[in-house]
This record gives C-alpha cells, sequence and structure tokens, in this order.
C-alpha cells in the first residue's frame, strides 16, 4: 500500500505547559492540512499550549511504501532524514552527504522522499540540514517526529472519537488477527530553549538562579519550580513544600504533559522515542514492566530504560494497563535522572476502572474527555454514584494535598463508605483496591520493618564522608548501624518468588534538612519507599504522591504498611524515596530487593546462618547450582566532604543540580589520587593490593568454580556509568542464551541488570565504573576468586569443597609485585598461535586534514609498522588486531614510553577535566588489557590488579600475555590499564576482534593477507566473503589546532554560538571525539563555506578525515563498534539506510538502525543486513554518525561508507 | 517427480517408544514424578493419577509457579524431556517456600 502525506518544516511559537513557558522560535514538521489551524491556533492563544502543536507522528504498516511531499518554510534548507527505512540514498536521504544529491530543500522548496518500510518500529526523522547544537539549530528546537511502523493489516482510530487519524501522538491501534491496542507516543527531548511568560529565562524560586535547561515530553514540560511559585503564593496547599506535592493532581490539577489514558487491562503500547540533542535519559513507567526485546520473551524484564538521542523503544506493557494485578489509578512515567524530573519530564498513565463517556468530571471539575473502549474488550462498568470509579471515590479536597491512603498508616483511619464500595473484598494494609498477593491461595508472606534514618556514611580511609547521609535500614539493625558495630550499606532484602512481602515502614528522619554548601535548608517531613518491578496496588502503595492517586507516604514519627507481590523470579527491583527525592537520594536514601528463583535459601556467606539481607549472600536452591549473589549499587551527585569538612566539588551555589559533589558505590569509594604509595607514585600500582591495600570498596568473593549474579543498579541522581569487569563475561541478557557476550554494561538511575558470571580460575578481578572520572574518583572493587578455604566464606554446598588452606593470604607490602614467573595459557595445548609483537611509544597524531593533532599520543602499534609510523609513512590509527575462535594468542608488549614526552609532567592533567583534580604523575608504564577472550587474570589480564602479579611494562622492557579465544565473542576493546588519568586522551587503545573460526583477512584494496587496520575481507569456507569495517569511537582526546593552540571541545566546535557559557558543559563533554584516531569537526567547514546545508557534502569539503569505508553495492558488510575511552557522556551509533538485529547473535532479536548508549568499554558487532546499500542496493555515500547533536556530530563524531555501483580500480571486488 | 520408496514397517520406532513410555507410566500410578520439560513450566513434581492414551494425568503439588500448583495436569509424554519416578531410588526433595 502507498501512503501520502504532505510535510510541512515551519517556524512556530511553542508553549510548554500552562503556566506560560514558551518557545519563541519553535519549529515542527506538520502535515500541510493542519498548518493553517495551528498557525492560527496559535496565534489565537500566545500563552497556552495548543494541543495541535505537537511532534508530527504519523503511521504506515510494515510493508507500505510511504510518499512523502516535503515543504520546507525555515529560514534555512532542511529536510526529513528516516532512520530505519529502506530508500534511494540519492532521493531521499533528507540529507547532503558526501557525493550525493542534496536531498534538502531550501525555504519555499519542496522535495519527494519515498521511502519504504520493511520492518515494525519507530521510523525517527529529524533535520540534518541545521546539525547545529546551539540554539539556533533545528533539532533543538523541535524538528523531529516518527513514523509508527505497524503489523501489516492493521488501522488506527482516535481514541476520543473512534474515527480513522493521519497523525497525532494518540491512537488505537487494530488488526484483523491480533489485539487492538493503545499506541502512545513518548518523544524525550531536552535543552530546548525556553523563556517564562515574561520573556525572561525561568528562575528557580528557591535559589533565584535559572533553573534546569528544558527536559519535555511531546513539546511539553511541567517544571517543579513553577508549581512551587503557587504555594508560595498561598494559592494552593499553604502547608506544602513543594517536592511532595509536585505532581499531585488534587493540589494543582493535571499537568500540561502526556497523560496516556486507558482502561484497565488494555492492551498498550509506549512508543519511546528520544527526540532531544544530548542527554542520555531514563524512562521509568510505575506498576508496569515490559520486555527488553519485545520479539523476544526471553530478553530481560525492564521497568527503567535508557534511551539516548535519536533512539527508540517499544515499551509494551506486560499484562496490559495496571500489569497482572489490575492496578487502575495514575501511574507516573519519567525521566527518573532527578533534575530532569524535577524540571518537569514527566507524565502520567491513567488507567481508568470505569467508562468515561465524555459525561464525567475530575475531582476539580475538569471534565474528563472520553475514551473509546477497545472494541475487541469488554467495556469496562459505567460509573454509578455508589461506585463512581477513579478518581471520583477518593475522599480528597481540591487545592489540598492528597489524602493518606485507607488502612495504611499505623492508627489511620479506614475506609470510607465510597471506598469499600471500590475496594477489594479484603481490603488491608498496601492492598485497598486491587488485591497484589490474590493470584495465589495461601501465599507465603515475609513482612520486614524498614526505617528511613539520617546518620553520618564514611566514603573511605581518607575521611571523605557525608555528614547526613539518609539511608534505608531494619529496624532491628538500627542500633548496630548507629553505634558503628554494623558497616552501612545500601539495604538489600532477598525474597524467593511467589513471595508477598508485607513492609513497615518508619519515617526517622529529621523533619528539616540542614543547608549546607550543596544545598539549601529544605523541609523534607515526608518520606516514602517507592518500589519497583513487584506488584502492587498504585492508588494506596506507590510510596509516591501521583496524580489522582493517594499520597502513600508517611509523616515524621508515623509508620505505613506496604504489601507487594514477587510474582515470579524477577531481578534486583529498586525502592527509594518518590517525595523528596532531589533533596535526600543523593544521601544513599535507596535500595533494593532481590528476587531469587522459588525455594532458594540465603545464608551468610561467612556463617552460613540464614539471612533475608545484605549486599553479599550464599543462596541455595535444590533445583538449581547454589550461587553467590553480589549487589553493587553506584550513585553520583553524593555529597560528601573531605576529613577537614570541607566540601568535595561544591557547586556554584547551593541547591545547584550542576553536577554537585563525587560519586560511590554502596556509600564508598577509592579514589586514585590516594594510592599512589609505590616506588615514584606510580600509577601503574594503584589497583594494585601489594602496594595500597585492599580498596575500602567492595570485594566480591567467592571459590574457584563458584556461580556468583552481580545485582548492578544506580541509586542516584543524574549521570550515566559505565559498569565494566576485567576478565570474566555475561550473557547480556540472563534468560537468553542466544544473546552475545558482554563485559560491560552502561546504566542509568534505577536501572536494574543481573549478571551471572562462572568464576573459572582463581584471583582477583578488578570490576570498575570505567569512565575516566568515575574510576579517578574511586568507583571500582575486586572480585576475589579463592583457590583455597578460607574461613570467612562457606563453600557452596553444591559444590566441590574447596581444598583446605596451604599458603597464607597474602598483605599489603607496599613493594610492587614481580610479574608473573609461568604464564599459563588457556586452551588446548595444540591450539593454533597468532602472535603479535606490539610497541607502545609515543607519536604525534594528526587527527584531521585540517591540520588538527595530538602532539603527545600514545599508541598501540605491530613492531614491524613502527619505523613507518615515525617516518611518517603511516599516520597513527588504532591497533585492531584479529584472530580465530580455537586461536591462542600471544601477545608481546614492548614499552618505549618517555616521561619527558608527556604533556603535564607535574602530574595535573588540566584538560579535559575531572572532578577533584589532583596530583597523579604520568606512568612510563604501560599495559594491554583486553575485554570478553578467555585468559588467566593473574597472568594475562594487562593490568596490575589485587594481589595478583605486575602485568604492566616499564620502557625498554616487554612483557607477554597470553589469550585464547574459546568464543565467537567478535569485538573486544583494548586498553592500557596503567595509567588512566594520563594515558586514555592520548590514545591507548585499540581493538582484538574475535573471529569465526578458519577466517582468512584480507586487505581489500591489494587482497593480500592482513590481520590487521580498520578494513579488511574476511574469507571464511562456510561464511559469505565478507567486508569488515572496525570503528573505534572516541572521545576525551586532548588535541591542538594547525597552529598549536588547544582546541577546547565542545565549546570550540559549536555552530552558531551565542555566546559562551562557561556552565554549559559538563566535565564529561569535554575533550575532542570522532572514529579511529580521525575527527571532522563541522565548524573547520563551517568557517570555510558558511552554509549548513553543505556541511557533510564531499562536493564542497571533500571527504571527511574519518574513516571512508568502501563497498560495492551488495556486498556483505559487518561494523565493528567500540568505546574504549573515556567520558561519561553517552553516545549513538547510526547508519544511514541500513540497519540489523539488535542482538546479532539472535537472528530473531528486534531490527534497528542505531546503537545507543554508547561509553567506556561498549562494544558491538552489526552485520548488516542485506549488505552495502542496504535492501535495494542502491550506490552512494551512506553517513554513519552519533545521534547527539549536542556534542557529536558538530565536534566530528561522523564519516561515510561509500558504496560503489561500479568496479574501481583501486578497489577489487570481492567474490 | 521423483517416485519415492518408503520402506516403512508398523509400529515403527517411535510408536514402540511411546508405547514402552505409556506402558510405563501405566505400572507407575500413584507414585511420585518428576518431570522437567522444555517449555514452560519446565518443571512439575506430582503424583501420577493415570495415562489416558498418551498422556499423563499428574496431582501437580510443585511447579515454578505456585499458581499451577494443586491441580490435575495433563502432560503429553512429547512434552516430558526428563522424568525421575521414585521408585525406591533417592526421593525427590520437598520443596517449600518461605526459608527467609
Amino acid at each position: 500500500m502507498k501512503r501520502c502525506f504532505h510535510v510541512v518544516a515551519i517556524p512556530i511559537r511553542i508553549v510548554l505547559n500552562t503556566f506560560g513557558d514558551y518557545n519563541p522560535h519553535g519549529m515542527m514538521y506538520v502535515l500541510k492540512e493542519n498548518e493553517d489551524e495551528v498557525r492560527e491556533r496559535v496565534k489565537r492563544n500566545p500563552f497556552s499550549p495548543v494541543d495541535l502543536v505537537q511532534p508530527l507522528v504519523i503511521r504506515a504498516n510494515d510493508g507500505d511504501e510511504v510518499e512523502i511531499k516535503f515543504e520546507n518554510k525555515l529560514p534555512f534548507a532542511t529536510g526529513m532524514h528516516f532512520s530505519e527505512a529502506d530508500y534511494d540514498v540519492q532521493t531521499s536521504d533528507g540529507a547532503n552527504v558526501g557525493l550525493n544529491e542534496n536531498t534538502l530543500v531550501e525555504c519555499g522548496e519542496c522535495i519527494v522522499y519515498n521511502i519504504k518500510a520493511n520492518h515494525p518500529g519507530v521510523y525517527y526523522f529529524s533535520d540534518l540540514g541545521n546539525p547545529a547544537s546551539s540554539d539556533q539549530g533545528s533539532n533543538i528546537n523541535g524538528l523531529f517526529g516518527s513514523l509508527f511502523v505497524q503489523a501489516r493489516g492493521s488501522w488506527w482510530t482516535d481514541p476520543v472519537t473512534g474515527c480513522p487519524i493521519k497523525s497525532g501522538v494518540y491512537a488505537d491501534i487494530h488488526h484483523p488477527f491480533l489485539p487492538s491496542h493503545r499506541e502512545y507516543a513518548w518523544i524525550f527531548h531536552d535543552e530546548m530553549p525556553a523563556v517564562d511568560l515574561t520573556g525572561n529565562k525561568p528562575l528557580d524560586p528557591v535559589t533565584n538562579q535559572e533553573r534546569e535547561s528544558t527536559h519535555a515530553i511531546n513539546y511539553r514540560y511541567e517544571p517543579l519550580q513553577n508549581r512551587k511559585k503557587l504555594i508560595d503564593e498561598g494559592v494552593v496547599c499553604p502547608d506544602c513544600d513543594g517536592e511532595e506535592v509536585h505532581h499531585d493532581s488534587w493540589v494543582f490539577g493535571d499537568p500540561a504533559t502526556p497523560i496516556l489514558r486507558g482502561y484497565v487491562g488494555d492492551p498498550a503500547r509506549i512508543r519511546l522515542v528520544h527526540g532531544g540533542v544530548k542527554e542520555t535519559h531514563v524512562f521509568h513507567y510505575h506498576v508496569h514492566q515490559w520486555f527488553q526485546d519485545p520479539t523476544n520473551t526471553d530478553s530481560e524484564i525492564f521497568d527503567a530504560q535508557a534511551i539516548s538521542p535519536q533512539s527508540w523503544y517499544d515499551v509494551n506493557p506486560l499484562y496490559g494497563l495496571g500489569s497482572l494485578q489490575g492496578s487502575f489509578g495514575d501511574a507516573i512515567i519519567h525521566c527518573h535522572l532527578y533534575p530532569h524530573f524535577e524540571v518537569g519530564m514527566w507524565g502520567i498513565n491513567r488507567v481508568f476502572n470505569t467508562l468515561q463517556d465524555g459525561s464525567q468530571c475530575y475531582p476539580n471539575g475538569e471534565p474528563i474527555e472520553a475514551l473509546k473502549p477497545l472494541p475487541d474488550r469488554a467495556p469496562p462498568p459505567l460509573p454509578t454514584k455508589k461506585k463512581p470509579g477513579f478518581p471520583n471515590f477518593i475522599p480528597g479536597k481540591v487545592g489540598f494535598k492528597a489524602p493518606r491512603p485507607p488502612l495504611g498508616i499505623v492508627g489511620g483511619r479506614g475506609l470510607t463508605k465510597i471506598e469499600r464500595n471500590a475496594a477489594v473484598p479484603n481490603p488491608r494494609p498496601g492492598a485497598v483496591f486491587t488485591d497484589p498477593c490474590g493470584f495465589v491461595d495461601d501465599p507465603v508472606v515475609v513482612e520486614y520493618n524498614i526505617s528511613a534514618i539520617e546518620l553520618p556514611l564514611v566514603y573511605n580511609r581518607e575521611g571523605w564522608h557525608d555528614p547526613k547521609g539518609r539511608i534505608y535500614v531494619k529496624d532491628e539493625d538500627i542500633d548496630d548501624i548507629c553505634s558503628g558495630k554494623k558497616e552501612p550499606e545500601p539495604l538489600i532484602i532477598h525474597m524467593a518468588a511467589g513471595t508477598c512481602i508485607r513492609i513497615n515502614f518508619t519515617n526517622r528522619l529529621p523533619n528539616v534538612a540542614d543547608g549546607d554548601a550543596f544545598q539549601l535548608v529544605t523541609r523534607t517531613y515526608e518520606v516514602g519507599l517507592h518500589i519497583h518491578f513487584v506488584k502492587f496496588d498504585v492508588l494506596v502503595n506507590d510510596g509516591a504522591n501521583v496524580g489522582w492517586n493517594y499520597d502513600s507516604s508517611v509523616l515524621p514519627g508515623e509508620t505505613i504498611r506496604y504489601e507487594y507481590f514477587a510474582d515470579v523470579e524477577l531481578k534486583a527491583w529498586f525502592f527509594h524515596d518518590h517525595l523528596f527525592a532531589n533533596y535526600h537520594q543523593q544521601h544513599g536514601l535507596f535500595g533494593s530487593g532481590v528476587v531469587h528463583p522459588r525455594f532458594a535459601e540465603f545464608l551468610d556467606s561467612c556463617t552460613g546462618e540464614e539471612v533475608d539481607s545484605g549486599t553479599q549472600i550464599t543462596v541455595v536452591q535444590p533445583l538449581i547450582p547454589d550461587y553467590r549473589d553480589f549487589s553493587l549499587m553506584v550513585h553520583d551527585f553524593a555529597l560528601i566532604f573531605d576529613k577537614k569538612g570541607c566540601p568535595l566539588n561544591p557547586p556554584e551555589f547551593p541547591g545547584s543540580q550542576d553536577d554537585p559533589g563525587l560519586f560511590g558505590v554502596n556509600y564508598k569509594c577509592e579514589p586514585l589520587q590516594f594510592r599512589l604509595k609505590g616506588p615514584d607514585c606510580d600509577p601503574a600500582y594503584s589497583f594494585s593490593s601489594f602496594v595500597n591495600g585492599d580498596p575500602v570498596t567492595p570485594i566480591l568473593q567467592c571459590y574457584e568454580g563458584d556461580s556468583f549474579r552481580i545485582r548492578l543498579l544506580q541509586g542516584a541522581q543524574e549521570e550515566s556509568h559505565s559498569f565494566n569487569v576485567h576478565g570474566m563475561r555475561w550473557k547480556s541478557d540472563r534468560p537468553d542464551v542466544e544473546s552475545r557476550f558482554n563485559a560491560q554494561q552502561h546504566i542509568g538511575i534505577s536501572e536494574s541488570f543481573t549478571f551471572e558470571i562462572w568464576a573459572k580460575r582463581f584471583g582477583d578481578y578488578l570490576w570498575t565504573f570505567e569512565t575516566e572520572e568515575d574510576l579517578w574518583n574511586g568507583l571500582w572493587g575486586l572480585i576475589r576468586v579463592f583457590d583455597e578455604e578460607v574461613d570467612f566464606l562457606i563453600p557452596l554446598p553444591d559444590q566441590i569443597p574447596p581444598p583446605p588452606r596451604t599458603m597464607a593470604l597474602p598483605e599489603c607490602t607496599g613493594i610492587p609485585p614481580g610479574q608473573p614467573e609461568i604464564i599459563d595459557c588457556p586452551g588446548p595445548a595444540d591450539a593454533p598461535v597468532k602472535r603479535f609483537n606490539i610497541v607502545a611509544f609515543q607519536i604525534p597524531i594528526i587527527y584531521s586534514d585540517h591540520l588538527e593533532k595530538d602532539p603527545f599520543g600514545i599508541i598501540f602499534a605491530l613492531e614491524e609498522d613502527m619505523n613507518d609510523i615515525i617516518c611518517g609513512k603511516k599516520n597513527p590509527v588504532p591497533l585492531v588486531i584479529r584472530a580465530n575462535v580455537g586461536d591462542r594468542v600471544e601477545v608481546n608488549l614492548t614499552s618505549l614510553l618517555e616521561f619527558n614526552k608527556f604533556p603535564f609532567l607535574d602530574g595535573i592533567w588540566p584538560y579535559p577535566p575531572v572532578k577533584e583534580q589532583a596530583c597523579y604523575p604520568p606512568s612510563i608504564r604501560i599495559s594491554l588489557h583486553s575485554q570478553l577472550i578467555d585468559y588467566d587474570v593473574k597472568t594475562s589480564a594487562g593490568e596490575t590488579v589485587g594481589f595478583n602479579p605486575d602485568q604492566t611494562v616499564g620502557p625498554n622492557e616487554a612483557i607477554t600475555y597470553c589469550w585464547y579465544v574459546d568464543e565467537n565473542v567478535g569485538t573486544c576493546g583494548l586498553w592500557d590499564m596503567a595509567d588512566i588519568r594520563n594515558h586514555r586522551s592520548l590514545g591507548t587503545y585499540g581493538a582484538f576482534i574475535a573471529e569465526p573460526k578458519g577466517t582468512e583477512f584480507l586487505n581489500p584494496y591489494t587482497l593480500e593477507p592482513a590481520c590487521n587496520g580498520a578494513s579488511v575481507i574476511l574469507n571464511n569456507p562456510f561464511l559469505p566473503v565478507t567486508r569488515e569495517f572496525v570503528l573505534v569511537m572516541y572521545d576525551g582526546a586532548r588535541l591542538v589546532d594547525k597552529c598549536d593552540q588547544l582546541i577546547v571541545d565542545p565549546i570550540d566546535g559549536i555552530l552558531l554560538a551565542d555566546e559562551p557559557d562557561p556552565d554549559l558543559v559538563d566535565t564529561y563533554d569535554n575533550g575532542s571525539r570522532g572514529f579511529n584516531y580521525r575527527t571532522e569537526r563541522l565548524i573547520n567547514r563551517y568557517v570555510k563555506v558558511p552554509n549548513l546545508g553543505v556541511l557533510f557534502s564531499s562536493k564542497v569539503h571533500g571527504d571527511p578525515s574519518t574513516p571512508l569505508f568502501e563497498a560495492y553495492a551488495r556486498d556483505p558488510i559487518t561494523f565493528r563498534l567500540l568505546n574504549p575511552s573515556e567520558r561519561r557522556r553517552s553516545h549513538g551509533f547510526f547508519l544511514h539506510g541500513h540497519y540489523w538485529n539488535s542482538t546479532n547473535t539472535d537472528i530473531t532479536s528486534q531490527i534497528k538502525s542505531f546503537i545507543s548508549e554508547i561509553v567506556t568499554g561498549l562494544t558491538r558487532d552489526i552485520p548488516v543486513h542485506y549488505g552495502a546499500g542496504g535492501v535495494l542496493g542502491i550506490p552512494g555515500d551512506y553517513m554513519y554518525r552519533s545521534g547527539n547533536i549536542r556534542w557529536d556530530i558538530e565536534q566530528g563524531m561522523w564519516g561515510i561508507m561509500r558504496v560503489h555501483g561500479q568496479v574501481q580500480g583501486h578497489l577489487p571486488p570481492i567474490k | 517427480m521423483a517416485d519415492y520408496k518408503y520402506d516403512y514397517k508398523f509400529p515403527t520406532v517411535n510408536d514402540v517408544h511411546d508405547q514402552s513410555l505409556v506402558y510405563y507410566f501405566m505400572e507407575q500410578v500413584g507414585k511420585r514424578i518428576l518431570i522437567m520439560s522444555p517449555a514452560f513450566p519446565f518443571i512439575i513434581i506430582g503424583i501420577i493419577l493415570e495415562t489416558i492414551d498418551d498422556y499423563l494425568v499428574v496431582d501437580v503439588e510443585t511447579t515454578n509457579i505456585a499458581e499451577l500448583e494443586n491441580r490435575d495436569w495433563f502432560i503429553h509424554i512429547h512434552d516430558i524431556e526428563v522424568f525421575y519416578v521414585e521408585n525406591g531410588g533417592p526421593p525427590i526433595p520437598k520443596l517449600k517456600d518461605g526459608y527467609c
């Protein structure tokens, strides 16, 4: 079927909420038939949101052809670039890339794009004519939208009228064979320039400083700061403080942000899209869970999901709206990054339990818009006087805080008559209107008494501390923790699947929190326990105060009772406060429950006694292997002071959300600045327990041969982190054996991951949050695998007991360990051996044709290439080496580093910066650590960790590592671990690629054998001959321009920059970026030809400096993508006109055209569907790039894959 | 079209295999059985009540999911990947909820 749309890009005033915050220079795509009406309505309503001003969402079916007549009414060349789609890159790319025809159009012109939808999903579209990240850019001002592609045979109707619709963010989708479902567009976007009603930048009424930048959904946001003004002025809720009622419709009425409406049990799909330019947000949806990959029922279950710019996910809530328990009421949906949440990035999923025909009103008199029942489901009952339905049975008072739930507060009220009519037959505390534990006859009930308390938390041996730590504790542990007998740690409670959980939660916090360098005095008089994953009644048990629900928090000195159900084995469920989280979550107020397999028994790993809580326990289960269970909760914005009481990384003013404080993991950190106790203060031994003792951070302990699970969660507050385990790996989706092996995971606040790992060999393994700033400030620890028995760790009952101890445990000596005496190489003795003689040396690296360079570069290179590099015949590239499955790899690493060639000999590295700068002198030792493949961590991990031998190498010395390629793990990052401050920015990274057994590698230009290089041909007798392209995405580089002036990216690379704002960037945004030691910063091109529309054009500017990969149409191609560099800002990866399976090892996994949440340590293998040129096999230039308009693309993170239609003399075709 | 010739002899080896299983289960009526299946719910423990054609009827006392317990389940023998009957050997463990 062919569907035709006429789309116009127009300038438009976007009013973002009912307080009149607006973007005077907004831009949007709109259907031609709506253009006049939109303009007229905006003209008539200059200070109110206009419904039709929303991101354009159009729909088609799988298999459809879509013709877009695009008309540009913006004052610069623009277009519509579609992800996921198949199209002719010469006519429908919506961009002006390389040598292609220009498919942008100038103001007043039209163009026709023809695309084919060959798989369901979100076909995100946006402008690539104006890629500026500044306020003058197009994407930041709203020029994005989506084509939602449905299952073949679908049609769609308006949820209010039931009539067919052509566009709109909400629709009911119908199908002859599939259930009808609600479809909601949830398009996050950020950084949109906004002013308040007066035309000035909005202020925070507490700090009187400018509030956070815009974080919105579908062109709407609902900041706390606006609503708080109504409290401060006495208009509403005079006894309230602010944050605790931010989401309370009883106080303020409904927000301007999306309210996704449906009936209990309705099948639904939220199309989660990121239309923003910068941040990686975390989408969290209360009450509901969904499969990470909706096409794969073995995939992980999520209820919080990170998403980077221009990416998308389908969120299909399991069991439909209200989840398994059928919980009706308001389920808030929000970005979990707390500063974003506070500034308005939230909305509501409103689940009605009675029919809404348009005749009802909310308690404040606002009419409830009609909502058609889905045609294949029985409609809910009509509201009656006795049973008026949600929210009209709740005894709230408009203008005041929501009422407390009936039965919940100990000593509190019972049910009103009308509440009784709405209640389940056996209402009880925490389970009044839905019975979360009603699925099972007589379920096991476990009860916990938990309190929130305030106490000082000491983060490390240097006396870094939070004097006002706030944590959850079991009541029975309060005395031991407060008296120092028991070390505070995040509360982790454990239960088996099928358990009904009851919690008596007491608020023992001071109701006024003092001010300090970080925060202002805040009246944090309420607190709750909001839970993820488990089943519960959202009206009374959310631990939150949302919409027209009850306020299920508790006042000081009071106790509230909650009830949840763990229906199946889940993973770790996050819990935290939802009332004053912006004040005290970063003080430690978070925890987790872990749902284990049914029949599991939980033991203290030291004594063997039964326990029900703890961050490290032993789990015994009769049907599956016993395992250790370890929980790590990372957090940022840790508001800590040094031992003298000086604040560490304080903000410019108290109350600022501008990345205050530092970091912790389980309330601890082990900063590298304090681990220089070895000779010459050499950073190479920072991780060595021989030299510096064990870290104070968690050491996860087990015996060789044990299985263990790491529960990884993030408790606070705004930033992305990158968890890595060195020398170990896990299946990316624990329930799915077809998922790929990973050794790294991006995480944002509230996300939860379980990694199941087998401790194959004894030794000390490093776990890290690997980005430079995290690691520098102490987010690392050890996994200690013992070979012999120790008296503080019980053996797993189903394992062969470890042998008695024959060797004393090692101790800190202050002396660096020696190198390993014997290298025990894994794998069969007769395995083929691949040897690589690698040299690490200092050499200037030219990063671009604009002569941007790193004069102090350090590279790894094959010994045979070194002379050519030194004499300038070869410009340095990241080392890429390969071996096949079944090969043994012998790496001989020689260091030629010279101290005097480092840029900052005094040990202070000023740019790119990190928080909490301190002296860390450059190390002249170096190492080469590899991810994912098999080796003995005591000899070949390429790092000196714990009580392992030294695996770094000094100048003019050599060391040998031995690896075994036991699995087809694909791309593995390589990097130095001797000095993460003074080496990584200079280029000390590369890639190892594990290829299928029997593969030969050929130089694509000479067809001669070649083991290294970013571009090779893979020749395997059982596989198609394939071109392989390796992209080493990097950030944090320190470059100088052709005049040797330091380039301060991203600031120096911003197009159409307004006046420079020194606070614009976070520490981790700094540094230059690109691929494979190359960059193509758009500012250089713009200076040369000040025309935004030709920035990517090779006709005007020549080809970019970044790798130009070449292939012939339909050549099989595979990309190997990795990011071994250092910054915490997440990136995306997109390839125009192509797509692939989101899990390369699973051919049934969802098809997508991007990789998202890319941060240090990520590796992906991307076998592209249909080969070069996509399904249509069309020659042309296909751009690969990041999705971050701010600040990746313009800073050079893009390049071209050139697909030839005719044989080229320099590029032999493949057979 | 090729002229394929089949030399089936009935009963086939599969018929014999199925019939043997059915006979075996008929002899085990009243005993406890542990069954593992490749599909949900993966594990079943209960008492064999009877066989009906090539279905086994089990009074299920334990599975992964409590909601499926204390019911009679009809299990096709093709869905049984592995089984163990308490027949004088080690007893099947009694699994219980609520250790903590």
